[in-house]
């Protein structure tokens, strides 16, 4: 039953999704589209299995995950216990707030012609641009999270007798953490979205590249189809990475509803 | 201890009775580490220059006129994508977020093309609308969206159910729910959606703007890069910042101010 559900559920997932490529498997050729405006859906499968084939497809998702694992992975251990720390004390928050939402504004993009500058065409550029994306905004809404705890909640957990430790690890971050896990999913989300504009700009393997190198030949089945590539690999990220984080600790804390 | 803690009581009493001092007051500290660092020579001048030489290319590009032309360029493109960016996706929010059946056939193909990501439909969109303003808009629009949406379903799902079974109870009709339950319910994390998306908006423009631009200061940002002159991207960043500052302290933060803390969300 258990396993009847979870398959029923995932079907219905899917569902929208057969619709979209039915519509696109027929409008596409009844209306006579021009392949250099838009590719049939044929025509972006015959490009997926020649690029799976000479490597070229596998090539570029690596360099690009690659780069976001790592970018991602040292923003957050630097981030998290930086924002909480900033959070826990008033002055801190109040002094530092205004100076990170400028810099997790400006953070990613922005950063692209410099970092290409300092650090040259390639991995370290980009690897900065995704730690820089990532970094802000988890520090941020650490920030945030820990200071939207209610005063009353501190008080009354101070007043019971917590120490710092229990402080930290039983009121500070589980109310921040619904924050925490919303500041991870949209910094990943925006770096995923950096990678794909620096790899356009500053490097010569990845996909941005691969979508950018396509549209100087004007074969939009090679576009389209890294858009199918990068979108289906964030949804990868998403539902099993990302998703179960917050359904552990969002849900958990009965912020959101289960649908 | 004493003369610190004096310090900070004064600046406290100082930006209760100013509020904007405190954007931009920790700024002091970081301007002035730059200025050290640079006059210190730790980093080479052509890669790290200081605080005046970026004040000097300021004005020598406000003088030719380049700046204010670039800039209205930008703010123009921003305008345009947010406002349809709001107008779209507050709607579709609501709808997700109240509707299980809309929520079934929308939010996977939502999740999808939100996962591909503004910035790869540059390639496509340059093809299909050529490089304008149509191009720089509909990128706007697509990343405004998806945080405004995305925010507001949370918003409208974390309405406890309570709060729907009371109204209805008391006679509310759907449209009443809609509009004195949800709404309000919601509004703190719709603000949230839009602060981020508009962040994320001029994000996006700038992108844009480096990868298809022939104006504004993204393109200025690219164009620095290529000759090299690390001044004018730094202005480029200072400016891109400033420019954030007054869309949120004049227009964003005033209406969380009207929602988030009048719902008691924010302790002050």
């Amino acid at each position: 039953m258990h396993l009847l559900q979870r398959l029923s559920s995932a079907l219905l997932f899917l569902l929208p999704f057969a619709v979209l490529l039915t519509l696109w498997a027929v409008l596409v050729p009844y209306f006579n589209i021009n392949p250099r405006l838009f590719p049939t859906l044929g025509s972006v499968i015959e490009a997926g299995i020649e690029s799976v084939r000479d490597g070229s497809l596998p090539a570029h998702i690596g360099a690009s995950l690659m780069r976001v694992l790592v970018g991602t992975v040292l923003a957050l251990f630097v981030a998290i216990p930086l924002g909480v720390l900033m959070g826990v004390s008033q002055v801190t928050s109040t002094f530092l707030t205004p100076l990170f939402r400028s810099f997790s504004v400006l953070a990613g993009i922005a950063w692209i012609p410099i970092a290409s500058l300092w650090f040259g065409y390639g991995f370290g550029a980009i690897t900065f641009i995704i730690f820089n994306a990532v970094f802000f905004i988890v520090t941020y809404n650490t920030l945030l999270g820990v200071s939207t705890i209610p005063r009353e909640v501190r008080n009354a957990a101070a007043s019971l007798g917590a120490g710092r430790v229990a402080m930290l690890t039983e009121v500070l971050l589980p109310g921040a953490l619904p924050n925490i896990v919303t500041g991870i999913r949209t910094g990943l989300g925006f770096a995923w979205r950096g990678l794909i504009a620096a790899e356009m700009i500053a490097t010569n393997v990845g996909l941005g590249y691969m979508l950018f190198v396509a549209r100087d030949f004007y074969r939009t089945e090679v576009i389209v189809l890294g858009m199918i590539v990068i979108g289906v690999l964030w949804l990868l990220l998403d539902r099993l990475v990302l998703a179960p984080l917050e359904r552990a600790t969002v849900e958990r804390w009965g912020m959101v509803q289960r649908a | 201890m004493t003369p610190f803690l004096k310090l900070w009581s004064r600046y406290v009493r100082l930006t209760a009775r100013w509020p904007s001092i405190a954007s931009f007051v920790p700024f002091i500290p970081v301007i002035a580490l730059w200025w050290l660092v640079t006059a210190l020579e730790v980093f080479p001048r052509a890669f790290l220059p200081g605080p005046a030489e970026v004040w000097s290319a300021f004005k020598s590009l406000t003088y030719k006129g380049v700046l204010p032309d670039y800039l209205q360029d930008s703010m123009v493109r921003l305008a345009v994508g947010a406002l349809w960016g709001i107008a779209l996706g507050i709607p579709l929010g609501l709808l997700i977020g109240m509707s299980k059946r809309a929520h079934t056939a929308l939010w996977p193909v939502l999740l999808f093309f939100q996962a591909i990501g503004d910035i790869a439909w540059l390639p496509i969109l340059v093809i299909w609308f050529g490089y304008g303003l149509v191009t720089m808009t509909v990128v706007i629009v697509y990343t405004v969206i998806f945080p405004v949406v995305l925010n507001t379903v949370l918003g409208v799902r974390s309405i406890h159910v309570n709060m729907h079974r009371a109204a209805l109870s008391l006679g509310a009709s759907r449209l009443r729910v809609l509009w004195e339950v949800v709404l309000p319910g919601a509004l703190p994390n719709i603000v949230t959606g839009l602060r981020n998306g508009l962040g994320y908006g001029w994000r996006a423009l700038i992108a844009a703007e480096i990868i298809v631009g022939t104006s504004g200061i993204g393109f200025m940002m690219f164009d620095a890069r290529r000759a090299g002159s690390v001044v004018e991207i730094l202005l480029g960043m200072i400016i891109l910042g400033i420019l954030w500052y007054i869309v949120d302290s004049w227009i964003l933060a005033p209406i969380e101010r009207a929602t988030g803390q009048r719902w008691g969300l924010v302790s002050r």
